[in-house]
């Protein structure tokens, strides 16, 4: 079979230009700011700042303004084709909170009011309404969150997992991010003025764009553009501040021009991140420098639309097919004298030309770089051939329960006893001085503390190049803290530390800073399934060859955003895991074979079947299933499994792991560090086997998730 | 000054979370931000917020937060003056 190819069949987009390709269209041509003052919400103590604000946000459903920003992207695509999404990858940083910090402020407490809350919620609120059945992935790291969803659409193409990928990005204003961005005096007052010698920072803004992804060998009709590549860095420099040099970003850059199989020479056009704030530009323009001696035409957007944070990278692809498509480089509205000391001079105006391929950079807080690259269909280097999901041996585990890191949880779990609980992270030792992790608050505390458990556990010892992090609902302290001061002080201060260790992606990107890995780092969300998302995710993008990476999945309960949030999560903790990507070590093997949406439905368990080889497979490969069956869809995870059980007459015990782990959604991860160590045991602690031999037979555990999604994971014997 | 200087530094403790640091860690005259206290750019901004709450004297923009922040003598002299400056 010929290499598959992913070209953009369609485009969605509203921002502060506008609703609609034409209208975006339009205001490129025009190259004149759409930046206004902020209006959406009163601002308590200055003058309103300039912000991209989108006006006449229809009501859809009484969800929160980010998921009704989506929609009004993903409607567009929609009215143009008669294709399905058989998947959906969403970017995106704020989810439900526009709606969350009102309730907040307002004191509500009961949990049906924050159902729309989490970041993953807008993904599963679209494939809901989309009856998409297939993967569904909501990738947050920060202002790279939009670009990373197309890279992980261009994954899913490529590893045959799906043949229709909406991705996209969506975000909303908030105060969250107006005074978040503010505190850290990161906002130009004169609106975003990208490369400009007087600028002084970016414009917060809001937004959402998608773009529909087919697969096919040669471009379908109405192809505008051609997906051709893509890459991701981590600085592993600092929480919010790029590293100087541009290293990072020039790494991202070069990994997505060699997945593309193109040179610098070749781009016709440079999108950049561009987000005006002085550190960037410059980071930026070293990077740019770096890569091309004689760099092409080059411009942000961000002085016209502000800086929409995790759309902004799927809004700017939508401006780079559009270009690719029309023939247009857009102007770099907002700078009108260019910054010498970049060394990089801007379109100032927009210029009709050919554009065959355009680079598009993406970089967020905790130096989570992305970059695109978009060409003309069948411009750029051959297709690469279809491969399998990557499967993975397992070098090192860690985990952290209710009964302590991961020796004290198996002295429990060995003996039959559940562990569920909150882990008292002051007990775990670790050589990390103090004062280095005095602004790592409880999640990002847990997440650090299980990186270096898992690569200290590693024999012999492996560095970890890149990290993958699922969670559900993020740092909730520092959430909660940022809110609580910015409440207590009439919105007059916050704390910026706060609002920079509230990103979904801090913890990973912090881990990274003290493991010095500057691979991939993905931070995804997606309820009691983030794990699971994880491990696909890594599944996607890595291939045999590949330093070795970490897999965490975690969760930190949170005396007052628990309840609201999630209010059957009794415990805390989370698992990790290094990884190699090469498989069939010495260790058990870890292989993500299944992850589909499926809430409450059991349609999807034949497909599931299928993934796993067929019941005479199953029964021949696993010696047990661990099964996770999450409390806010109990129900319809009974319904699934009972299903599963009739159609694989599967004999050997089925463990219902969150009768021992607690229920919170990072409780997978436990569960999967417990599989694995079983396999590695080669037998089932005997109080677990539900009176049935305990003994495995040589064969691994299938770990199963149920609920809002199906997924199946296998841990497989040497 | 000094008394003043002494209050600042517990101030500098409590908002940054410096747990393992004593007062007379705190270098008076030597470089507050890069040095072994391993504060940076956010740290500052820490301040700055801490700085206008607790003694309403705003530091807005970079090259003020420069020099303001080169030492802890100097700091607590702008805000003593632009404190004063302010009660006048």
């Amino acid at each position: 079979m010929n290499g598959v190819r992913a070209f953009v069949c369609g485009t969605g987009i509203v921002s502060a230009a506008g609703e609609g390709v034409e209208a975006t269209w339009g205001a490129l041509r025009r190259g004149t700011s759409r930046l206004t003052p902020l209006a959406l919400f009163p601002a308590a103590h200055t003058p309103p700042l300039p912000v991209g604000e989108v006006r006449d946000v229809p009501e859809v459903d009484g969800l929160p303004r980010t998921h009704a920003l989506a929609w009004m992207a993903v409607r567009q695509v929609l009215a143009a084709t008669t294709l399905t999404p058989d998947a959906l990858v969403l970017g995106s940083t704020t989810g439900g909170m526009p709606t969350t910090e009102r309730l907040l402020e307002a004191g509500e407490r009961r949990p049906e009011a924050y159902r729309h809350h989490a970041v993953g919620s807008v993904a599963a609120w679209l494939a809901r309404r989309l009856s998409c059945r297939g993967p569904v992935i909501t990738v947050s790291t920060a202002c790279s969150s939009g670009t990373a969803a197309l890279k992980i659409a261009l994954e899913l193409i490529r590893c045959g997992q799906a043949r229709v990928v909406l991705a996209g990005g969506a975000d909303a204003l908030c105060r969250m991010t107006y005074y978040g961005f503010h505190a850290l005096q990161l906002i130009d007052p004169a609106g975003a003025r990208p490369l400009d010698r007087d600028r002084r920072g970016l414009s917060v803004a809001e937004g959402a764009a998608f773009v529909l992804l087919v697969a096919a060998e040669s471009p379908p009709v109405g192809a505008l553009a051609e997906l051709a590549g893509a890459g991701w860095s981590c600085d592993a420099y600092h929480p919010a501040a790029p590293r100087p040099d541009g290293t990072g970003a020039l790494a991202a850059m070069r990994a997505a021009l060699a997945d593309a199989g193109m040179t610098p020479a070749a781009l016709d056009y440079i999108n950049l991140h561009g987000t005006g704030t002085p550190d960037n530009d410059l980071a930026e323009a070293r990077a740019v420098r770096a890569l091309c001696g004689d760099p092409p035409p080059v411009s942000s957007v961000k002085g016209l639309f502000g800086h929409t944070l995790g759309a902004s990278g799927a809004i700017e692809a939508v401006v780079s097919a559009l270009g690719i498509h029309r023939g247009f480089i857009p102007g770099n509205c907002g700078c009108r004298i260019p910054d010498t000391a970049l060394g990089l001079l801007p379109e100032l105006a927009g210029q009709s030309r050919p554009v065959r391929s355009v680079l598009s950079n993406s970089f967020g807080f905790g130096g989570n770089n992305a970059s695109l690259v978009l060409t003309a269909p069948l411009s750029a280097g051959p297709a690469r051939p279809p491969r399998p999901l990557a499967r993975f041996s397992v070098l090192g585990t860690a985990c952290l329960t209710g009964a302590g890191p991961l020796e004290e949880t198996l002295a429990r779990y060995w003996r039959g006893e559940p562990f569920s609980g909150r882990p008292d992270l002051a007990a775990v030792r670790t050589e990390i001085p103090a004062g280095q992790i005095r602004r790592l608050k409880r999640l990002s505390r847990m997440v650090l503390l299980l990186a270096l458990a898992a690569r200290q556990a590693a024999r012999p010892p492996a560095a970890p190049g890149g990290i993958f992090f699922g969670t559900a609902w993020g740092s909730l302290t520092e959430t909660h803290d940022f809110l609580k001061k910015l409440f207590d002080s009439g919105e007059r201060f916050t704390s910026p530390t706060d609002f920079v260790g509230s990103v979904h992606n801090a913890p990973a990107s912090q881990a990274a800073i003290f493991l010095e890995a500057t691979g991939a780092n993905v931070t995804v969300s997606g309820g009691d399934h983030s794990f699971e998302q994880a491990l696909y995710t890594a599944g996607l993008v890595l291939r045999a060859g590949d330093p070795p990476a970490l897999v965490i999945g975690a969760e930190e309960d949170h005396d007052v955003l628990s309840p609201c949030f999630d209010a059957a999560a009794t415990a805390d903790g989370g698992g990790a895991f290094l990884l190699d990507p090469r498989g069939g070590g010495t260790g058990p093997d870890l292989v993500p074979v299944h992850f589909a949406f499926n809430p409450g439905g059991d349609d999807g368990l034949p497909a599931l079947i299928e993934s796993l080889g067929g019941a005479a497979r199953i029964a021949e490969r696993f010696g047990a299933v661990f099964v996770g069956l999450p409390a806010g869809d109990r129900s319809g995870g009974e319904a699934q499994l009972e299903r599963f059980r009739r159609e694989t007459a599967f004999s050997s015990p089925v463990v219902d792991t969150r009768r021992f782990t607690g229920e919170f959604a990072g409780a997978s991860a436990v569960a999967a560090v417990l599989a694995v160590e079983t396999v590695r045991r080669g037998a089932l602690p005997p109080a677990l086997a539900g009176g049935e031999d305990p003994r495995l037979g040589g064969r691994g555990i299938l770990l199963l998730g149920l609920g809002e999604f199906i997924t199946a994971i296998e841990v497989s014997a040497p | 000054m000094e008394g003043f200087i002494a209050e600042l530094k517990d101030k500098i403790i409590e908002t940054l979370g410096l747990t393992d640091v004593r007062p007379e860690d705190i270098p008076v005259d030597g470089q507050l931000i890069g040095s072994e206290l391993g504060l940076d750019s956010i740290d500052v901004l820490e301040l700055v917020m801490m700085i206008e709450k607790d003694y309403g004297v705003k530091i807005e923009n970079r090259e003020v937060g420069v020099k303001v922040f080169a030492s802890l003598r100097a700091l607590a002299a702008y805000i003593d003056a632009n404190r004063r400056e302010k009660d006048r």
